[in-house]
């Protein structure tokens, strides 16, 4: 490795030594705030050295990883969204009686799993970043041992996770017998081979589809998201919902795109497969959610209908004259979406009490007259879910429609718009209940450090979708080589 | 100096938003500080406007200050523009130097109120909005602060919201001037589409170029604008609302429903008065529906037990005289009137209120009685704001206001001897109604007792006002009198003089002449029947007839409600399950389904989740590889 792929690797560095740090700084003092501050200078290094990274990209260091402003944008929006969730798990951990340090030790794994992902182009380097943040996800759910609820999700999503890691396996077993490579930009030559073996092929596809569509939760791989997403706590579920899909999604993004798997042969029968699960995600997800009583397994289910949203762009971009539309749109819409959901999981982890968290739709009843702060937060970010215009979801939302017209994918956006005034419904539930004439039980306070992450929150949402300008110029420079 | 006006406006809207965010959780004293030191601060800026304008007139007598731009689409482009000219000019000092002394009053007036901070906080919007009205340079910045201060009117004629009364009140008010506002809106739409801008001086300018006199185009424009203002400003047929609006807090009927907002419609078509002048007939309907206005709405006045309903059907027959004078093309006459209605009638009010509050809230005249020695301020001051309204002669601003527009009625060539007619007729109800309320309420026997005194902020405002209601007329005293008509020159560098045709048999001393006979007869009249110990029963038969009829607005409520009202209503009742909601019910039934249905899946069981993972995996599978 030469000096300049050692500066493009920079921020994955920092952020591994990070995690050496915070290591051996639990190993000699257990103290809460130090670990925070540590992994908070770690991250904001980390940050600060994208600026070095940058103009060394696109750069390929060794035939695993490739930096280039797609995946600096990633580690970017990674590492900022670590950020707010160590902050907002300082103050829900500090309500717990567990051992507290450790958790900012797997949460910055994961994040390192996480970059990897989003910097990969190789299955090898798939499956270790796939893997380092899935091992550090089974700790981190059950981190509230005693409680049985944690434990619970922990285990299903252990059991589930590693099942569909081995048909995740299995499939990219497929397709190096079908094509004898492992490096996604050599997939591509490969497939124009004769003697490629289309079935090899489409199961090799259809399995590491299985196995992407459980990390990210689409229908049929969906069942456990709101299970684990109401075992685990609130900022494990915001890491879940975030991070977690957004790399997931980041990689798949860059896998179908710089492969052109889907331009090879089977390639309309894959795409059959890959449309149904957009229709069935975007229709189940906001389906199951229509009366659920438990805030968290509706935002559980309502990750499960955006993900299919997001499908629509990945789809229309499919054809490379859509591509840099699709990639603008997916990339702005993981950006709203990690806004929204780490403000409306930062309200449930803020409402949390050490015995349980805030989860029953009750347990927001009449909120707006006992934190009326709080209430205008949490509305904002239900807004945003829904789609609202002047938040960073309507802005999102528009760029899905916008890349999906462009590639006259009609039948998707009718779907997707039709959809999306289901989940109207339920969003506006929670609003009703928070605006109901009611107030129960009095709510925690608002932390310094809570209130800090949930206002800036608020701001950025409320800016990218009245002046999303800066962003979309961010945006506009990623491209998917 | 001139460029200190876009803070006129901005005064008032700041204290709006310092009382509507804080407001709540501020000391009584600040609240009152606020709410009447922007008001203060706004008058302030007035007054160094109007120096200026006196000492350096900007060049082509007007001044545009343009802040930033609204609206960019296309052809349309929409700037926030304040233009002061003479017009502006005098509506500015009258709403800023009026609302000031009624925000003055309204401290100590409203002290008792639980809702101190939210009634100072509409009323500062409320000013914001009528600032921004009078000031807009273009029609649809104009219609932003007729909307504004639309919401301010309803908001606070349902100020006591717990009485249901009072919120019907407000709605009424609210979908009566609505019914206007969409033909305001229409005409919006009609200039737009046909001059291609709103801005108001290149739209007079271009539509004086383009339209010829009384063609289809300008005459619906006016039509529509007209519609408008007899919405806002209360005139037949859609005057209804105005007198249930007295619900509302008294400072708030002499601001908004006395003095400026009721007005606006006037304003409006002064604004408008080139494209008025290109319509003839809608010129001709300006008058009309004024004079129709003035006599029917002062009948009612007649009529009414209710202090307040007294002034507001004054109020609209006031208004009908300034529409008159509009309708015969005597602009500054209208504005004239304005002026000095918006200082005598103000005055009325807060010296009502004084004697609401000083009898327990009660509104019934004839309850009242012998109240001169009790409330000498209130006595006073609805002698000179009474007199100035019926036009007692030379001394009192109404006198002069009003014979100009009578004189003008005659003289100008679209008014005419019916037209005068009617003024003159309006000059004896006028006289007799407000008399007798002064002689019912300050005469006769005392029926109760006054228990609360006014301090120096409710004074105040009542000597200033009164000070004004005589004063005001001297700015223009007619020729005849060797004196100066200086207001109405002033206004001339704004809108046009009146033109004069020689109609045989009157001039002008003889018009005021026959104005002040019967304003004495109406004095004389009402002494006659009003001023004894007893109050005169209610007369039976025929009379008695036609007073109810005159008591219930001509029928005009009774109308609507029967035409408009209960149809409405009843279909709606009809409706209530609503037909086409059915289809959209059956929508909602069918995804609640889905969801029953699809829940199931969630059942929790680990193999489960699993058996579906693989289920799905060997589906696509078979779908991807099936040959």
């Amino acid at each position: 490795m030469n000096r300049a792929g050692f500066l493009a690797l920079l921020p994955l560095i920092v952020l591994a030594a990070t995690i050496v740090v915070v290591m051996l700084s639990i190993a000699w003092r257990r103290r809460h705030g130090l670990t925070l501050a540590l992994t908070l200078a770690g991250l904001a290094l980390g940050f600060a050295s994208l600026w070095i990274a940058a103009p060394l990209a696109p750069c390929q260091v060794t035939p695993l990883l490739v930096l280039d402003r797609y995946s600096l944008f990633f580690f970017g929006l990674f590492f900022t969204s670590e950020f707010a969730i160590a902050l907002l798990a300082y103050d829900y951990l500090r309500r717990h009686e567990v051992p507290r340090e450790e958790f900012y030790l797997l949460s910055l794994l994961a994040t390192l799993g996480a970059a990897v992902l989003a910097a990969s182009s190789h299955f090898a380097s798939f499956f270790l970043g796939l893997e380092t943040m899935s091992i550090s996800l089974y700790a981190l759910i059950a981190y509230l041992r005693p409680r049985p609820r944690p434990l619970e999700a922990g285990v299903k999503y252990l059991v589930l996770a590693a099942a569909s890691a081995a048909f995740l396996l299995f499939g990219i077993a497929l397709i190096y017998a079908a094509l004898g490579t492992l490096d996604f930009r050599r997939i591509a030559p490969a497939l124009a081979a004769p003697s490629v073996p289309p079935a090899y092929l489409a199961a090799g596809f259809v399995l590491l589809l299985a196995g992407i569509g459980f990390k990210l939760a689409l229908v049929p791989f969906h069942l456990w998201t709101p299970d684990v997403y109401e075992g685990a706590p609130a900022p494990v579920a915001a890491w879940i919902a975030t991070l977690s899909k957004g790399s997931i999604f980041a990689l798949l993004l860059r896998f179908l795109y710089s492969s052109r798997l889907l331009a090879g042969p089977a390639a309309h029968r894959l795409l059959l497969v890959l449309s149904l699960i957009a229709f069935l995600s975007m229709i189940l997800g906001n389906l199951l959610a229509l009366l659920q009583s438990n805030v968290k397994r509706i935002l559980a289910y309502s990750s499960i209908a955006h993900m299919g949203y997001l499908l629509v762009p990945v789809l229309a971009g499919l054809r490379p004259a859509h591509r840099s539309l699709a990639v603008e749109a997916v990339a702005f819409y993981l950006v709203a979406y990690f806004l929204t959901t780490l403000g409306a999981f930062g309200v449930i982890g803020v409402l949390s009490t050490a015995q349980s968290d805030a989860g029953r739709i009750e347990d927001f009843q009449g909120l707006f007259w006992r934190r009326p702060l709080l209430a205008g937060i949490f509305a904002v970010m239900l807004f945003s879910l829904a789609g609202i215009p002047a938040t960073a979801g309507f802005m999102g939302k528009y760029y899905l429609v916008a890349a999906g017209a462009s590639a006259a994918a009609w039948a998707l956006i009718v779907v997707l718009v039709v959809t999306s005034v289901i989940g109207l419904f339920y969003y506006l539930r929670i609003v009703a209940a928070l605006f109901a004439p009611l107030a129960p039980a009095p709510s925690p306070r608002l932390s310094p450090a809570s209130g800090l992450v949930l206002g800036a929150l608020l701001v950025g949402l409320i800016w990218l979708g009245v002046f999303p300008e800066p962003m979309i110029r961010l945006i506009h420079a990623l491209a998917i080589r | 100096m001139y460029s200190l006006l876009f803070l006129a406006p901005a005064f008032p809207f700041a204290g709006f938003i310092w009382l509507a965010t804080l407001g709540p959780r501020t000391a009584r004293k600040a609240v009152a500080a606020v709410g009447v030191g922007t008001i203060a601060a706004s008058t302030v800026v007035a007054g160094l406007l109007a120096i200026a304008f006196l000492v350096a007139p900007p060049a082509g007598g007007a001044y545009t200050q343009t802040l930033w731009t609204w609206i960019a689409a296309g052809a349309l482009r929409i700037r926030i523009d304040f233009y002061l000219d003479a017009l502006s000019l005098i509506m500015l000092l009258v709403v800023s130097f009026v609302s000031f002394v009624i925000h003055l009053y309204s401290a100590e007036f409203m002290q008792a109120d639980d809702g101190y901070s939210r009634f100072f906080a509409y009323m500062n919007l409320f000013v914001a909005s009528m600032l921004t009205l009078v000031l807009a340079n273009n029609l649809l910045l104009l219609f932003l602060g007729w909307e504004g201060v639309g919401l301010c009117s309803y908001l606070l004629i349902g100020f006591w919201y717990r009485d249901p009364a009072n919120g019907l009140a407000a709605r009424k008010a609210f979908i009566v001037t609505r019914v206007g506002d969409t033909a305001f809106t229409l005409g919006l739409l009609l200039l737009f589409h046909s001059l291609g801008t709103l801005d108001l001086q290149p739209l007079m300018h271009l539509a004086a170029q383009r339209w010829l006199p009384g063609s289809a185009l300008p005459v619906a424009a006016a039509a529509l604008l007209l519609g408008g203002a007899v919405g806002k400003s209360a005139q037949l047929p859609l005057q209804t609302w105005l007198p249930d609006a007295m619900a509302g807090p008294t400072p708030t009927s002499a601001l908004i429903h006395a003095a400026t907002m009721v007005t606006a419609g006037v304003y409006l078509i002064a604004r408008a008065h080139v494209l008025f002048a290109l319509a003839p007939p809608v010129q001709l309907a300006v008058a009309v529906v004024g004079a129709a206005t003035l006599l029917l709405a002062g009948c009612s006045a007649l009529v009414q037990h209710d202090i307040k309903r007294v002034l507001a059907y004054s109020t609209i027959s006031q208004i009908g005289y300034m529409f008159l004078a509009l309708g015969v093309g005597a602009w500054s006459a209208a504005i004239f009137h304005l002026m000095i209605h918006a200082f005598f009638k103000a005055l009325l009010f807060l010296v009502a209120g004084i004697v609401i509050q000083a009898l327990h809230e009660e509104h019934d005249i004839r309850k009242m009685g012998g109240l001169r020695r009790d409330l000498p301020y209130a006595f006073w001051g609805f002698v000179i704001g009474g007199s100035a309204l019926a036009g007692l002669p030379l001394i009192t601003a109404g006198f002069y206001s009003k014979g100009l527009i009578l004189w003008r009625a005659w003289s100008s060539p679209a008014g005419g001897v019916v037209l005068w007619l009617a003024g003159m007729l309006g000059v004896l109800l006028t006289s007799l109604y407000i008399y007798r309320l002064i002689f019912l309420v300050f005469y006769g026997e005392r029926k109760t007792a006054p228990v609360h005194l006014p301090g120096w902020r409710i004074k105040l405002p009542v000597v200033t006002l009164s000070a004004l209601a005589i004063a005001g007329g001297f700015v223009n005293i007619p020729r005849w009198l060797h004196g100066v008509p200086a207001f109405t020159g002033f206004l001339h560098s704004a809108l046009p003089p009146a033109g004069l045709l020689h109609r045989p048999g009157m001039s002008e001393p003889l018009s005021e002449l026959v104005a002040a006979l019967l304003f004495a007869a109406g004095l004389f009249a009402a002494w006659r029947r009003f001023s004894g110990r007893r109050v005169p029963r209610p007369a039976a038969g025929l009379a008695g007839a036609i007073q109810r009829f005159w008591f219930a607005d001509w029928g005009m409520d009774w109308l609507y409600d029967r035409l408009l009202v209960r149809p409405v209503a009843a279909f709606a009742r009809l409706n209530r399950q609503d037909a086409i909601d059915s289809g959209y019910n059956a929508v909602a039934r069918l995804h609640v389904w889905g969801w029953q249905a699809l829940r199931r899946s969630e059942n929790g069981r680990i193999r489960w989740y699993a058996a579906w993972i693989t289920a799905g995996t060997m589906l696509f599978l078979a779908l991807a590889v099936w040959r």
